[in-house]
């Protein structure tokens, strides 16, 4: 899978916890500072890149990523 | 204080403008507890949250970033978790807003990567010049109602008061808002300052000092970072505004204490070290939250009592025995009224009536009855203060005589203590006085150490330590560069020989000796010093050395000296027979007198301290000893004295020869220079000191020193 690929299918786990639309997701955007998730939200976007890539992502390290990017150069690293 | 953390503080009390950094829609969290907050306590100010995500939070316009905002903030409260919080504070520097609070926890307190956090943290707020209170905290209150803000997320807004409160941990904010409610107790500023990253509670003190709201200043505290800097502040805030400073802090743990090498250090637990310090710049130390709020109160709501005479009013002879009793145990003195009180009081009061204090009003007395008793003793020149008791009987009106005292209180400037015994029954009068804020106490004990507390607080003169009574006639570059010597040839332990050498820079008093390395030499150096004298083995891996039979005393001739060599060194090889021995001290022996020990330690927050009290073998069996922060004057080296019980041991008791207490003294403030001036000194032990009859003198029999 390529890494634009990995990066949309992440936009669209992210547009769909944060209930936002894809085209509002920047590659830089923090998922907390910039789109607005709360502690609750950060939780739930580890395990649904989790189910979206059927990987198992540990929770410290999964905790550090804060952007799309990280997200998907992490995703493509387990995959 | 200095004047741009003094308009930083402004901006963080008194804001025109607040940001919620991070705040969300959802009920029951943080971020969103704290706009609610400041929004249903009449915000003087306007009210900006900033989240990415939400238009609006409860009815307010809400921004994605700070700098969106067109207008200036004075204050930001970031409540976004720990992860971001560095990324709004740099926004927060390109707003140009310099003072926030961080509500968000995980920096320090969590160890590891929140500690390298906090870092960042403050670096980027040293760079911008942003001060900010926090992080890990609950937040801070303000009731003036120039601008009533409530900027934390505790249940409610305290009532306005003259209190302010600072507190290290958020948890115990809340629980004492609650306790406080209960009491009709308000408070002025209310501030959890959680981690102090950058404002510290000795900003925050020095800002209390010129608020003219606040007249009474409680402090929670678990860690203290600059203790000498807070007994400076202390000082400054008591000397120039009276307002009083009463603290709650934990102790260190014993264990830690016990580990230590010398008895100083075993003896010295850091809740002594806090103690001393509090004593010596004027802090008064509370054991527990009540206590803390007992005395508070009494000094916030009520004039500081002039002498210490007191007045009981009662319904019931019991309670009036009993709180006569706490009285007295308490130092305070019963007033005697004067012959027209007297008289007044006979006229006014029924027959069966006590008319002398305590005075009963009898178990029928009403409002009316209350009502002369209290006004005649505090009308009355020989009374200082009036202590009301009240029990719940059947004709007792108990608003009323609560409504009456509140009344006559406003009317005289003594202070004025109650103690409605009981609790449900009472509840209604209780409820009077704490709203006309007279002090309240459910036992008349807590009455009277309030009063006491008061009292002393108002003979308390506070004063700078006096430099001019330190000697001059200390040598400190050489007894650093002995301790720096010591220190470079990796010594850990200084024997009593080199400890001499160094005390003797400071013109301690040292009794003449010598160093013998063979019988020969030994002989030779007794002959020379006189007899009677005492040998001691010398090696820096034996402390103790009567543990081990390493003196011998009382030495009459050469002979007996060769055989006291011999006996040492045998002793040493069996009990000690790794220690490398360096040899014997022959040391001119003391004539009797009264032992007592002193010694130095180190305190992480204070620093170097003093320890006087009784010597010898039991010294930490009796534990009466007493601390100060070094360095001392003779005031206080006085103090240190007169404060162990053993002082009547030197004062002459019991037709003993009163001893040399000047000398003592002198020691003490020799010792405190000594320990100030050289940091190298870990722990110093005299033990004992051996002090003379009036006019002869002390001599230090055994000294030992830890780098």
């Amino acid at each position: 899978m390529g890494n634009n690929q990995i990066n949309e299918r992440v936009k669209k786990v992210i547009a769909n916890v944060l209930d936002l639309g894809v085209d509002e997701i920047d590659d830089d955007d923090n998922f907390i500072f910039d789109l607005g998730a709360d502690s609750a939200q950060s939780i739930e976007l580890i395990a649904a890149f989790e189910e979206e890539f059927n990987i198992d992502m540990d929770e410290d390290k999964a905790l550090e990523i804060q952007n799309v990017s990280n997200a998907a150069d992490f995703i493509s690293e387990h995959l | 204080m200095e004047a741009n953390l003094k308009e930083k503080l402004d901006n963080i009390f008194y804001p025109e403008s607040v940001a919620i950094v991070g705040a969300n829609k959802v009920p029951g969290t943080v971020p969103h507890d704290i706009i609610l907050n400041i929004l249903k306590t009449d915000f003087q100010g306007i009210v900006y949250p900033v989240s990415p995500k939400e238009k609006f939070i409860a009815g307010v316009k809400s921004y994605d970033y700070i700098i969106d905002i067109e207008d200036p903030v004075d204050l930001a409260v970031i409540v976004f978790p720990a992860s971001v919080t560095n990324l709004a504070m740099k926004q927060l520097a390109e707003k140009d807003v310099k003072s926030a609070i961080i509500i968000s926890a995980g920096f320090k307190e969590i160890g590891g990567k929140g500690k390298e956090r906090e870092k960042e943290l403050v670096e980027i707020a040293n760079q911008n010049d942003i001060s900010f209170i926090g992080p890990n905290c609950l937040g801070v209150i303000n009731t003036d109602p120039k601008t009533s803000l409530n900027a934390s997320f505790a249940r409610e807004m305290p009532e306005e008061g003259n209190i302010a409160f600072l507190s290290q941990s958020g948890a115990l904010c809340t629980a004492v808002l609650d306790y406080a409610k209960a009491k009709h107790i308000g408070f002025s500023k209310f501030v959890s300052f959680g981690n102090k990253a950058d404002i510290t509670e000795i900003d925050l003190l020095k800002y209390l000092k010129d608020d003219p709201k606040t007249d009474v200043i409680l402090l929670y505290l678990e860690e203290i970072s600059d203790g000498r800097k807070l007994m400076e502040t202390a000082r400054e805030i008591i000397n120039e505004t009276g307002k009083p400073i009463l603290a709650l802090k934990s102790g260190r743990t014993s264990e830690g204490a016990s580990a230590a090498a010398s008895h100083t250090g075993s003896l010295a637990g850091s809740d002594e070290v806090i103690n001393a310090a509090m004593k010596q710049s004027g802090i008064i130390r509370c054991r527990n939250i009540e206590e803390m709020f007992n005395k508070a109160i009494a000094m916030a709501y009520q004039p500081l009592p002039n002498k210490n005479r007191v007045a009981i009013i009662t319904n019931a002879g019991g309670p009036g025995v009993l709180t006569t009793d706490a009285v007295i145990e308490e130092g305070l003195e019963m007033a005697h009224f004067s012959e027209n009180t007297q008289k007044t009081l006979k006229q006014s009061l029924p027959k069966t009536a006590n008319t002398k204090n305590p005075v009963d009003v009898i178990g029928d007395a009403r409002a009316d009855r209350y009502k002369v008793a209290i006004s005649q003793a505090m009308k009355d020149v020989n009374v200082d203060g009036v202590l009301v008791i009240l029990t719940p009987q059947s004709m007792t009106d108990i608003k009323d005589i609560a409504q009456e005292i509140a009344k006559v209180s406003q009317q005289y400037s003594k202070p004025i203590y109650t103690s409605f015994m009981g609790e449900a029954d009472v509840a209604e009068g209780v409820d009077i006085l704490q709203k006309n804020k007279i002090p309240h106490y459910q036992l008349p004990e807590a009455m009277c150490y309030a009063f006491s507390t008061a009292y002393s607080y108002s003979q308390y003169e506070q004063t700078e330590i006096d430099r001019t009574e330190f000697y001059e006639d200390v040598n400190k570059e050489k007894a650093i560069q002995i301790l720096e010597e010591a220190q470079q040839e990796g010594k850990e332990v200084l024997p009593e020989y080199e400890a001499d050498t160094i005390l003797k820079t400071y013109n301690l008093p040292v009794p003449e000796s010598s160093l013998a390395h063979n019988k020969k030499e030994a002989v030779e150096f007794a002959e020379k010093i006189g007899f009677p004298v005492v040998m001691k083995i010398m090696s820096e891996d034996i402390v103790h050395k009567f543990d081990i039979n390493g003196v011998q005393l009382e030495i009459t001739g050469p002979d007996e000296v060769k055989e006291a060599y011999e006996t040492i060194i045998e002793n040493v090889s069996k009990n000690k027979p790794e220690a490398d021995i360096d040899g014997v001290l022959i040391e001119k022996m003391i004539p009797e007198g009264q032992e007592v020990i002193v010694g130095v330690n180190r305190d992480p927050a204070f620093g170097p301290f003093l320890m006087y009290g009784l010597g010898g073998i039991f010294v930490e069996t009796f534990k009466d000893v007493s601390f100060r922060v070094a360095p001392i004057d003779k005031t206080t080296a006085s103090q240190m004295i007169k404060e162990t019980n053993s002082y009547n041991l030197l004062n002459g008791a019991r037709g003993i020869a009163k001893k040399d207490i000047s000398a003592l003294e002198n020691v003490l403030i020799r010792l405190g220079q000594l320990a100030n001036d050289c940091p190298q000194i870990e722990e110093l032990d005299i033990n004992p000191l051996i002090v003379l009859d009036e006019g002869e003198g002390c001599y230090i029999a055994d000294a030992t020193i830890i780098l």
